[in-house]
């Protein structure tokens, strides 16, 4: 080995640890906030799982699994999941379709193209909390907009939240109000990347609207449909504004979803240990969609 | 009459077009209806708003209800802490995205990789299970009630880095060795030609992010308790519970909704551009 040689290889170790040094100090700041408030928490809750804390006292027990026991053998459980379950189908699977067909009906040079696609994204970036509010009054069973235009088209005015019936679709109603024209901005950018020539060759062997949809559309933005009902459905599972707003998980429990038991177990009943142990039940539910999800891309989602 | 007849005559007298226009002119009123409907309705007296069936326009706009209902609660208050603890954690993400994204993109070292997918990952999991132990964290750091307790707990964007880490890749190599080879230091590297050359993602997701922090409402919710700590959406909510007491007075409500609405409609309206590409120009984001 000659001197040359050695001097690069020195050079190069002192620059690789240069660079480690540089990489953990450019790293940190954003290192030590998720460590704190992410990672470090997602550990810490498993161990609270196991716990019967108050948030207050000084002691605490080990209680095992315990707090899951308890709650894999209350029936009100079952109905909290029931209703997460009702919940996440309910809103994620019309926003996907929705946004996809309102993405196909805009994805052409037509005047006003740009202005329906703005409007129709527009609640998006609105408050939650703010519009919940406006959609509350809007289905107020007696005095409500809703009401009144069901009944000019004969249609029967509806008691909305105050009903156990009709409480969670109201709350799914203004869910996929508010995500709608965010998918469909999604399908737009998806479509925009489909070459026009496969089409061009499917008008030329006289492929109707319908089979263009089922044979090249829905296959070649199969990508974008997968991304959406799963980012969706973890948005789902995070849903609490609305059902804080317009029914507080009532009537009798009807809109109840893991997140608002997770919230009022933890915050109107201090229970910090169940409550860490509903957190860590919707992290494996959320972690199971997306296996489910990934599994299923694999088998049949078109990448191009 | 065979389908492609009816299209023949559909392009001939562009019905097809009219139909169309139709079509989303109804998609685009249902889905502003209650923006219009909160606006018209904070314009209405408490008889006017509870007449049944309802009147679209009000007799005379009441344009007090907004004076009355500013003077009612410290609205000023809460927007100031909504605007002041967004707009921190904004140019929080801005320094912390900037950095992380430079050191998983052009530097060389040996957790790069797994950084980037447990960073990653942590997008993909529910934030719900980190609620309660952040609040017992923020509370032994003395941090509950509190500006920093908001700022902190929120100063990192996964959806930034995301963002910023694509962006990166696309700097041309030759503009970093040149600036190397000019001796300039990898902090200099960063500010001075990564960020101006990408300034149109910082642009998106801190719109995006001021966005998101300012509807922010649960996390908020839980580490808040004093009245002159409120943001927004906290102090609408209250507003709403307390009007509600006294049978509700719907037109203030609506006022208040109006007043916490109405920037956001107004940033929204002037920036579209950066959000609508921000959201669908990407792959990913939340």
């Amino acid at each position: 080995m000659n001197k040359k040689e050695v001097n690069i290889k020195t050079t190069f170790v002192e620059k690789l640890r240069n660079d480690n040094m540089v990489a953990f100090i450019f790293c940190l700041p954003a290192l030590i906030p998720l460590i704190v408030f992410w990672i470090g928490p997602m550990i810490f809750a498993f161990y609270l799982s196991l716990t019967d804390w108050d948030f207050m006292s000084a002691s605490y027990n080990i209680v095992g699994l315990r707090n899951y026991f308890s709650l894999l053998q209350s029936p009100a459980f079952y109905r909290t999941l029931r209703n997460t379950l009702y919940f996440t189908v309910g809103s994620v699977l019309p926003a996907v379709i929705g946004g996809l067909l309102l993405a196909i009906m805009l994805n052409r040079k037509i005047p006003g193209r740009n202005v329906h696609r703005t409007l129709i994204f527009s609640p998006w970036i609105t408050p939650m909390v703010a519009m919940a509010i406006v959609w509350s009054w809007m289905f107020n069973p007696s005095r409500g907009l809703v009401n009144y235009l069901f009944t000019l088209i004969n249609l029967p005015a509806l008691p909305w939240a105050s009903s156990s019936t009709w409480a969670m679709p109201v709350v799914i109603i203004v869910s996929v109000w508010r995500t709608l024209g965010w998918a469909m901005v999604f399908y737009l950018v998806a479509l925009e990347d489909i070459p026009e020539d496969i089409y061009d060759a499917a008008e030329i062997d006289g492929v109707n609207f319908w089979s263009k949809l089922r044979y090249i559309t829905i296959p070649l933005v199969s990508p974008t449909t997968l991304f959406l009902s799963v980012v969706l459905t973890v948005q789902a599972l995070r849903a609490f504004d609305q059902i804080d707003i317009i029914t507080q998980g009532g009537p009798a429990g009807a809109t109840r979803t893991l997140l608002y038991e997770y919230y009022q177990t933890a915050f109107q009943q201090f229970n910090a240990g169940k409550a860490a142990s509903i957190g860590i039940i919707i992290l494996l539910i959320a972690s199971v969609f997306a296996i489910i999800q990934f599994w299923l891309s694999k088998k049949y989602v078109h990448y191009q | 009459m065979s389908p492609s007849n009816i299209k023949t005559i559909f392009r001939k007298y562009k019905i097809s077009r009219i139909l169309w226009q139709i079509f989303m002119a109804l998609v685009s009123l249902i889905m502003v209806t209650p923006f219009l409907w909160m606006f018209l309705s904070a314009l209405k007296t408490q008889k006017e708003i509870k007449a049944f069936p309802p009147k679209l326009f009000p007799e005379i706009a009441q344009w007090s209800n907004f004076l009355e209902t500013w003077a009612s609660a410290p609205f000023d208050r809460y927007i100031f802490n909504s605007f002041f603890t967004a707009s921190s954690i904004v140019i929080l993400h801005i320094i912390t995205t900037a950095m992380f994204a430079y050191a998983i993109t052009q530097l060389n070292f040996k957790l790069r990789k797994p950084l980037f997918a447990l960073i990653m990952a942590t997008y993909m999991l529910p934030v719900a299970v980190t609620y309660v132990p952040s609040y017992i964290i923020l509370a032994r750091l003395g941090w509950l009630d509190s500006y920093q307790g908001i700022i902190f707990s929120n100063s990192v964007s996964v959806f930034a880095i995301f963002l910023a880490r694509q962006s990166f890749l696309q700097v041309p190599e030759e503009m970093v060795d040149a600036a190397r080879v000019d001796g300039a230091g990898h902090w200099h590297i960063l500010w001075k030609i990564f960020f101006p050359l990408t300034k149109p993602i910082f642009i998106t997701f801190g719109l995006i992010n001021f966005v998101l922090m300012y509807n922010n409402y649960l996390w908020p919710l839980m580490i808040i308790r004093s009245r002159e700590m409120y943001l927004i959406t906290i102090g609408l909510r209250q507003f709403f519970i307390e009007q509600g007491a006294y049978g509700v007075n719907w037109p203030l409500i609506m006022a208040a909704s109006t007043i916490v609405v109405t920037p956001l409609l107004l940033l929204f309206f002037i920036a579209q551009k950066w959000f609508i590409r921000g959201v669908g120009g990407t792959g990913i984001k939340g």
